[in-house]
């Protein structure tokens, strides 16, 4: 029997989450670990591992000092330095600045998903980190 | 244009529908929510959330039309209720059962459709979450399996409401 691949999926809006997450499970695809919020996808990831992440990433601040929050991207990343498994992550973003596509370079995000978000295209995207995670597994 | 038989338990289907008393109730945020999301999910310009009553289809949802109902003989979804799965039809125009449909041939201009019946517990099915769109199309597995969960939320809110109304 192959491994269940879990996926954590953190989108504030309420129907895109539940979309993906209920049919990724009807299809057999993976299951998918709902999270409204960061605060909560933080709780979650410090309880259990993930095969990857699809994360919408919010400004924060405001002015000059408003940013993407990647605080959870990091906090991810530092855990797989713990096991010694990077773990694919993708974005949800308003728009692909200049910055933060350093930003995410930086962190080696997978993909970067930009307005409007689909089901449909989330759940490609999960689907995908399958293939990474079994070309990973391969000697 | 082929009239959808009647299904064979139509007195047990009404009596659901007719319990639910949802019918003619004003526009509710859950359900048309859910169809303003498939709309733009599937890039499609009509959504509706059907309810096939004895003699007409009744929309508790929509998007894309002006009008709440039509008459059940040429209601698509008064086909798409015969069976479980979801029925597609990729060009209206081309299926021997819709090409004279007036909902094909009028103003509506459906070309291609899909609807996701709505099955209740008790193995009535309702009405419909159907896509309509003006050109040829068809649906892969992946959007199967999305429009799927979305008929699921809907009928996860008509339960509630039976459960509402004590029917549970």
């Amino acid at each position: 029997m192959p491994e269940t691949m879990h996926i954590l999926l953190v989108e504030p809006e309420t129907l895109l989450r539940r979309t993906v997450s209920m049919t990724a499970r009807s299809l057999g695809m993976s299951q998918v670990h709902e999270a409204a919020s960061t605060d909560v996808a933080l709780r979650m990831a410090r309880q259990r591992t993930f095969h990857g992440a699809v994360i919408a990433v919010e400004c924060v601040g405001s002015g000059a000092g408003r940013r993407y929050d990647l605080g959870l991207i990091d906090e991810l990343r530092a855990a797989e330095s713990e096991t010694g498994r990077p773990m694919p992550i993708a974005i949800l973003a308003d728009q692909a600045t200049p910055t933060l596509l350093a930003e995410l370079r930086e962190r080696r995000i997978s993909r970067v998903i930009l307005k409007p978000f689909r089901a449909k295209v989330l759940l490609e995207t999960i689907a995908g980190f399958g293939g990474q995670k079994g070309a990973r597994n391969e000697p | 244009m082929q009239v959808a038989p009647t299904p064979d338990n139509e007195a047990d289907r009404l009596a659901a529908l007719h319990a639910l008393l949802i019918l003619d109730t004003p526009p509710e945020q859950r359900f048309d929510k859910i169809a303003r999301f498939a709309a733009s999910e599937f890039d499609v310009p009509v959504v509706l959330i059907t309810l096939v009553d004895a003699e007409r289809q009744w929309f508790k949802a929509s998007v894309g039309v002006e009008i709440c109902e039509t008459g059940r003989d040429v209601s698509l979804c008064s086909h798409a209720i015969l069976h479980d799965d979801i029925m597609v039809v990729p060009d209206a125009r081309l299926d021997p059962r819709f090409a004279d449909n007036p909902l094909v041939t009028g103003d509506l201009g459906i070309r291609f459709y899909a609807g996701a019946p709505l099955s209740m517990a008790c193995g009535v099915r309702l009405g419909t979450l159907c896509l309509i769109d003006r050109q040829p199309r068809t649906l892969d597995a992946l959007e199967l399996g999305i429009l799927g969960t979305l008929r699921d939320l809907v009928v996860m809110e008509l339960k509630g409401q039976a459960a509402g109304n004590g029917d549970a």
